[in-house]
């Protein structure tokens, strides 16, 4: 039994189904759409009351204390599973989610064989029932046979094995009528292809997002348009397939230029079947770390809204080149990644979604240009996003929505918002406002070698996530 | 010139009388030129001077680095870097070793990191290393416990390059300085480390700098020049290359590689060569006495005409010359930080 601000939990060990006492608690839950104090009490793993406390009951309960939300939903993770386990394991990716407040994950297809056949499917979620994480698995399943980008995958029979969509993350799919068929052919199945915008054709040997920055470097330039450019194609074709195949959608993950954030704001508004995520580092971080500059997106603007000089400003505090900030798509300018909040902010933005791509030392201690893109980052999203919070950029319950129900509006009904609903298994995630936690390897979860933020301090430590009533991360001493 | 001590016993001086400390070098790594303060700049010229007197005698020799491991660990060929390299640590007295690898480190199967701990154990205590992917040496430098002198990386940097130049225009420029003077960097700026550093350098001395070339191998340096360097000096970005050589004091032009005509960069060579090769009928635009430079290797005929590269004004040779003068005051240098930092 152990208390923490007006909460008492009795439950041991991760998997088992957790009692639950909190009082005065800042529950946001965008199922409800209500934001406020509230007691929550759980039994045998499930919400038995919510109370919403009234303005004279809640002298003192802020959104700066103990905040309860529903469990988080990753829409983009890589676990590694088959074939780079010294990377990430299934077992060790979901604990490294739950670590973040992650409660449902979907898993990319892209492994060592990438899961592009209905026993592949089969396979991963026995490794994660194996785990005893109650974290929900959710997998993707390949668009193309093997990746290949050549024909389609078995996507009938993957949506029977239950995958939640289709992806050939990591690529786009390059050939034009492929994409075409595959929207039409998903779409007749109900499920969305999630596609990785990437114009391949300017991207080759690409090091760094296209600016000052890669240009004074001498980082080989990565273009915004490589990324806006196959935007647009995707929304040219889906608005020629929705005219035949009303039910076919298109989710565009990982967005990070302005201007694909316009293309998609533009496409939604004329009613295409279209969504779209964004990471947290795309939000929080800009291609200025790479030079050495250890601000915040949002201060690297200047008054004008024009990207600030890290040279002239004087702000290069880190050594330049740090691999583990090599990423796909590239950490861009502080222009991209206030478009990005702004899509957040109007709803063209529908989810903040991690792509956690977690890598081996040996693949990404390396040169910057040859180490293996991607960031690692379910354990600090959420720490990235409150800091945008705290800046006052971003309200709470906007970032926690992005987290929770965006998400599960894009997995439709394989993703009911029920975690904090009476009578429902509790799904939810307790993380304190008001502390700050360090990132440093031995707190961190997951294989993957290397975060961009070590040694570096971030709002709201978990302290306690709950998936489908069961525990799936205590945090071991009060924060 | 002053013969200036870098480090106790770091250059024999002909008479203890003219013995003058120097204030102290702080950085125990040269990895680009961009986190020089002016006086540190200054004191790698007045090094490098008191260096060429060493070198200007009929047995060069100082004990500055004896018994110091200097190994030059090459991933990219190199002649003229690696050779000048040698030349200054022996100079110097160093314990020398070449290490060359062809490809990459991928490809050998081992790691920069492992490379450099093997090499470490074998008492390196410089490693001059050129690589080709930007900012390797940044990779080296976080672990290794000596010096890490950047012998060139990638696009990024190529200190020791930039640093001979200066010293080298600031030795033939009326006047001995760069301040007000127009310098024109011709050619393939987009892949050119030298363009960088030079850049830094330059506009560091006050220098008015030209980047000139075709607008694909200008790629992102409008941008740059939009921002500006920092320092006193003047950024001017610009295809014309006539505008760029008028009234020009220097210029230097940079090597042209032909994979720029695969990457579809350049039409052809031959376009090339004649839009923006260094002839003698387009240098007539610039002073009289305009000095010019290249880096090296030459491309004769193509960026640089065989006339110009040997004409009266070219200090294409002296370059070299004192690349290696250059060469020893960093290694003087970068090893008396390094020792004061065991201390």
């Amino acid at each position: 039994m152990s208390a923490v601000a007006g909460r008492a939990v009795a439950a041991a060990e991760v998997g088992h189904e957790v009692d639950l006492d909190l009082s005065g608690a800042w529950l946001v839950d965008p199922g409800s759409g209500r934001e406020g104090p509230a007691d929550i009490v759980v039994r045998d793993g499930r919400i038995e009351t919510i109370t919403w406390l009234d303005a004279t009951d809640a002298s003192g309960i802020d959104d700066i204390g103990v905040v309860v939300t529903p469990g988080f939903i990753d829409l983009h993770a890589h676990l590694r599973e088959p074939g780079n386990e010294a990377a990430e394991t299934i077992a060790s990716g979901l604990a490294a989610a739950a670590h973040g407040g992650f409660t449902t994950v979907c898993a990319m297809p892209n492994s060592t064989p990438p899961i592009d056949r209905a026993a592949m499917v089969d396979a991963a979620r026995a490794a994660a029932a194996a785990s005893g994480s109650p974290v929900r698995l959710f997998q993707v399943g390949a668009v193309t046979a093997g990746r290949a980008g050549e024909q389609l995958a078995v996507l009938g029979e993957l949506a029977d094995a239950g995958v939640v969509g289709f992806s050939d993350d990591g690529s786009p799919v390059q050939r034009a009528e492929l994409f075409r068929n595959a929207l039409a052919y998903a779409g007749m199945l109900g499920l969305p292809v999630i596609d990785h915008p990437e114009d391949l054709t300017q991207t080759s040997g690409a090091e760094a997002n296209d600016g000052l920055v890669a240009t004074v470097l001498g980082l080989r330039g990565w273009p915004a348009s490589a990324e806006a450019g196959a935007v647009a194609r995707d929304l040219e074709i889906l608005a020629e397939v929705a005219r035949e195949v009303p039910v076919a959608r298109l989710h565009l993950t990982h967005l990070s230029t302005a201007a694909s954030i316009d293309l998609v704001r533009r496409a939604k508004a004329a009613g295409l079947p279209v969504t779209c995520d964004v990471t947290p580092h795309h939000l929080a971080l800009t291609d200025e770390w790479l030079a050495g500059a250890r601000r915040w997106a949002w201060e690297a603007l200047d008054d004008a809204g024009l990207p600030r000089d890290p040279w002239r400003d004087g702000v290069l505090e880190a050594d330049p080149y740090d691999s583990a900030l090599r990423v796909n798509p590239p950490l861009r300018s502080a222009v991209d990644a206030g478009a990005c909040l702004v899509g957040l902010l109007d709803g063209t933005v529908d989810a903040i979604a991690t792509d956690h791509a977690p890598h081996t030392q040996v693949d990404k201690d390396v040169e910057f240009g040859a180490a293996r893109p991607g960031i690692a980052g379910i354990e600090t999203a959420l720490g990235l996003i409150l800091q945008a919070v705290d800046a006052g950029l971003l309200p709470l319950a906007r970032a926690i929505e992005a987290l929770t129900r965006g998400p599960a509006r894009v997995l439709g009904t394989a993703a009911p918002l029920t975690g904090l609903v009476e009578g429902e298994p509790a799904d939810l995630v307790i993380f304190d406002r008001g502390a700050r936690w360090t990132v440093v390897p031995d707190a961190l979860r997951t294989r993957g070698w290397g975060s961009p933020l070590l040694g570096r301090s971030l709002p709201g430590p978990v302290l306690l996530t709950v998936a489908g009533g069961r525990l799936a991360y205590e945090a071991s001493e009060p924060a | 010139m002053n013969t200036v001590v870098t480090a106790p016993g770091a250059v024999a001086s002909d008479s203890a009388d003219s013995v003058a400390r120097p204030p102290a070098w702080p950085h125990r790594h040269l990895l680009d030129v961009d986190v020089l303060s002016r006086a540190q700049v200054e004191l790698v010229m007045d090094t490098a001077a008191a260096m060429a007197e060493i070198v200007a005698k009929r047995r060069p020799r100082s004990d500055a680095l004896r018994g110091t491991g200097v190994t030059n660990l090459f991933y990219e060929a190199s002649t003229r870097t690696r050779v000048s390299f040698e030349v200054a640590a022996r100079h110097l007295s160093a314990d020398v070793v070449n290490v060359s690898v062809s490809g990459s480190s991928i490809e050998k199967g081992e790691s920069l990191l492992d490379t450099m701990r093997t090499l470490e154990s074998l008492g390196a205590r410089v490693l001059v290393i050129r690589h080709a992917v930007s900012g390797a040496p940044y990779l080296v430098a976080r672990e290794f416990g000596g010096s890490v002198v950047n012998a060139g990386d990638g696009r990024h940097a190529h200190p020791t390059q930039a640093l001979l130049d200066l010293y080298t225009l600031r030795r033939h420029i009326p006047g001995g300085s760069l301040q007000g003077r127009k310098v024109v960097i011709l050619g393939d700026v987009l892949h050119s480390r030298v363009a960088r550093s030079n850049l830094w350098t330059l506009t560091a001395a006050g220098a008015d700098i030209w980047v000139c070339g075709p607008s694909t191998l200008l790629r992102g340096f409008e941008a740059w020049a939009a921002a500006g360097v920092g320092g006193d000096g003047r950024f001017t970005v610009t295809s014309d290359v006539d505008a760029a050589l008028r009234d020009a004091d220097a210029v230097m032009a940079l090597r042209l590689q032909q994979e720029r005509m695969a990457a579809g960069l350049l039409p052809s060579l031959h376009e090339y060569a004649a839009r923006y090769g260094l002839t003698r009928e387009r240098l007539a635009l610039a002073h009289e006495g305009c000095l010019v430079l290249h880096p090296g290797p030459m491309n004769e005929g193509v960026e640089i005409a065989p006339d110009v590269a040997a004409g009266r004004r070219s200090l294409i040779r002296e370059q070299v010359a004192n690349g290696v003068a250059v060469r020893m005051a960093v290694l003087a240098l970068v090893t008396s930080a390094a020792s004061r930092a065991d201390a």
